[in-house]
């Protein structure tokens, strides 16, 4: 009983980050009808900025964090503007190819400029951790898991109360609707496409706190984020925090009752069975 | 060009690409039976995806089943690889006949992520079964003869283009193209949508098996991870689409070239090479959205503003 609750405890916190993950990809994916393949190259190319400003500069990885959120949101908003803008119209098949060919380029580069040799973001404080109940809880997954929370409430507040916000909606819900109330679709977009890299940039920070951080980590980030986001419906970012706390918890409930090697098994399983059975996710209207 | 030359041109060239093993030093003839395998690959998943329009993550899986089915046919059971290719292909069709129903429901993103999610979940599956050798995987017996292995998938590579030169010019292949072109339409029109997507997916997962299975027996050994990689699924869309998908000759084209371009760089850096395939797609998708083949055809009435043209139509 005891390992379950540490167990159940444990998938919380994870699911936490896991929505702060797919938050950038489900909104984009809402928003430009692009599914970004290389949004885990981002999560990946954001612990890494937090990383360098940690052990760099020596600053904290939570203050370094609204670095990283900026650097990536700058980066996003050139990819966007300047790249993924000429295909934008294209079919849908076109667009993700291009956003893997951008995931292979930084996955790359990532290698060359960084090396390929795990870095962990490693503050003083991250041994340190408290009892809830009879379940230990690392300090810094308690930071990460509330601000995953917090910054996908803040993203929830700024789409519906929010002028901008309110302008990305109309530009979902109907693109020449929208052109006609005034607003301009090329710099919505843009806006968009670098919000959902920034916060890649702080589920990347918070990653490589809790984690470790290598080149190559992108790949398997999209795919929990495609899971969640689809778990989640696109509607709204608070389906997304039930999207991943769902697999987080699944995911570990999972490895301690059948195996950690079944816990993708799970995620992906239960992928494959929403979209069969539920392709508007399982909570959404529609996706 | 008429028929009669298309053919005649076709028949050269695979007489000549078939004595390449009596005058090629080892290195060209391994070189050229992993192209001759990727443009399997792409041919195939050509049928799925340049035809019938359903982009495919899962082709990985077909190539899979057909690695094990060969490995666990000469491993475990003894049985020679000619069965062990037709187990492989069994089971790579029954994959299809059983996912492919509920799967190919689904449009868009939806089947691209669904059957992407798929190999993830098979690379799990089959790292647990103690058949398959777990996750350690299978070392298959050693047989050389490189030559032999060339003309093998020389010969499948030619039985795949003329499956799908058949399919182009046949009832169900116009089917295909209309269900690509759209579908509800197509369903109206009196097309068994459902019926012909399973046929397309089924004979697309075929010639991948049989390539999976090929390739086991010459590499000689197989590990969960290889045999079921995304990155292997990926780069068969990349050189259909970048050799004309829904086009005959495109994908076949868009193998050799990549492949030798990317042998050349890779014999430099590897990560060259691998960075190279980045740019290409970004550049392709930008300026030449639909394949070599369309290029050829347009480019000659339109000329250097046809990339302008492309990019012009797809930007906002």
């Amino acid at each position: 009983m005891d390992l379950l609750w540490q167990v159940l405890v444990n998938g919380v916190l994870l699911g936490g980050l896991y929505a702060l993950m797919a938050l950038g990809l489900a909104l984009v994916w809402g928003v430009l009808n692009i599914v970004n393949i290389a949004h885990g190259a981002f999560i990946m190319l954001g612990a890494y900025v937090c990383y360098y400003l940690f052990a760099g500069l020596g600053l904290d990885p939570f203050a370094a964090l609204p670095l990283a959120m900026l650097a990536l949101f700058v980066f996003g908003y050139v990819v966007q503007r300047y790249l993924l803008n000429l295909v934008i119209r294209a079919p849908m098949f076109n667009t993700l190819l291009i956003t893997f060919g951008i995931d292979v380029v930084l996955t790359l580069l990532a290698q060359l400029a960084f090396s390929a040799d795990f870095r962990t973001i490693n503050p003083t404080y991250a041994g340190s951790n408290f009892m809830l109940g009879s379940a230990t809880v690392p300090f810094v997954r308690v930071i990460a898991f509330g601000i995953a929370v917090g910054l996908t409430l803040l993203l929830w507040l700024f789409l519906t109360r929010a002028r901008l916000g309110r302008a990305i909606r109309a530009t979902a819900q109907n693109l020449v609707a929208a052109r006609l109330y005034g607003v301009e679709p090329r710099r919505v977009y843009a806006l968009t496409f670098a919000l959902g890299a920034a916060l890649a940039g702080a589920a990347g920070s918070l990653y490589g706190v809790v984690s470790q951080v290598n080149p190559y980590i992108g790949g398997s980030l999209t795919a929990k984020s495609f899971a969640i986001a689809i778990i989640g419906g696109l509607d709204s970012p608070l389906g997304v925090i039930v999207g991943g706390l769902f697999l987080g918890i699944v995911e570990s409930l999972t490895s301690l009752y059948i195996g950690p090697t079944y816990s993708d098994v799970a995620s992906f399983g239960i992928l494959v069975l929403v979209l069969i059975f539920r392709p508007s996710g399982l909570l959404g209207r529609t996706a | 060009m008429n028929r009669f030359g298309v053919v005649a041109i076709v028949v050269v060239v695979l007489a000549l690409l078939a004595t390449v093993p009596w005058i090629a030093s080892p290195s060209i003839i391994q070189f050229g039976i992993s192209t001759l395998l990727m443009a399997v690959l792409a041919q195939s998943w050509n049928i799925i995806g340049g035809y019938t329009g359903y982009a495919s993550f899962g082709n990985s899986v077909f190539y899979g089943l057909g690695s094990y089915g060969v490995a666990i046919a000469m491993v475990q059971w003894n049985l020679p690889f000619g069965v062990g290719l037709a187990f492989g292909a069994v089971l790579a069709l029954l994959f299809a006949l059983l996912i492919g129903l509920p799967v190919l429901r689904l449009r868009g993103h939806y089947f691209a992520i669904c059957t992407l999610a798929l190999a993830e979940v098979m690379t799990a599956i089959v790292s647990n079964l103690e058949i398959a050798g777990r996750n350690t995987g299978l070392v298959l017996p050693l047989l050389r003869g490189d030559a032999l292995f060339y003309e093998l998938s020389l010969g499948l590579l030619a039985l795949t283009t003329l499956t799908v030169a058949y399919i182009a010019r046949s009832r169900f292949g116009f089917g295909l193209i209309a269900i690509r072109e759209n579908e509800e339409a197509a369903a109206v029109m009196g097309v068994d949508t459902t019926r012909y997507k399973v046929a397309a997916f089924a004979i697309s997962g075929f010639f991948t098996s049989l390539a999976g299975g090929i390739h086991a027996y010459w590499i000689t050994f197989l590990d969960p991870v290889s045999a079921f990689d995304i990155t292997l699924n990926v780069k068969m869309i990349i050189m259909a689409v970048f050799g004309g998908p829904g086009s005959i000759f495109g994908p076949v084209v868009g193998a050799f070239l990549l492949s030798a371009i990317s042998e050349v760089l890779s014999t430099k850096i590897s990560t060259l090479a691998s960075l190279f395939f980045g740019f290409v797609i970004i550049v392709a998708v930008v300026f030449m959205p639909r394949g070599l083949a369309d290029l050829g055809r347009r480019f000659r009435s339109v000329g250097w503003r046809y990339f302008a043209e492309n990019v012009r139509r797809n930007r906002l």
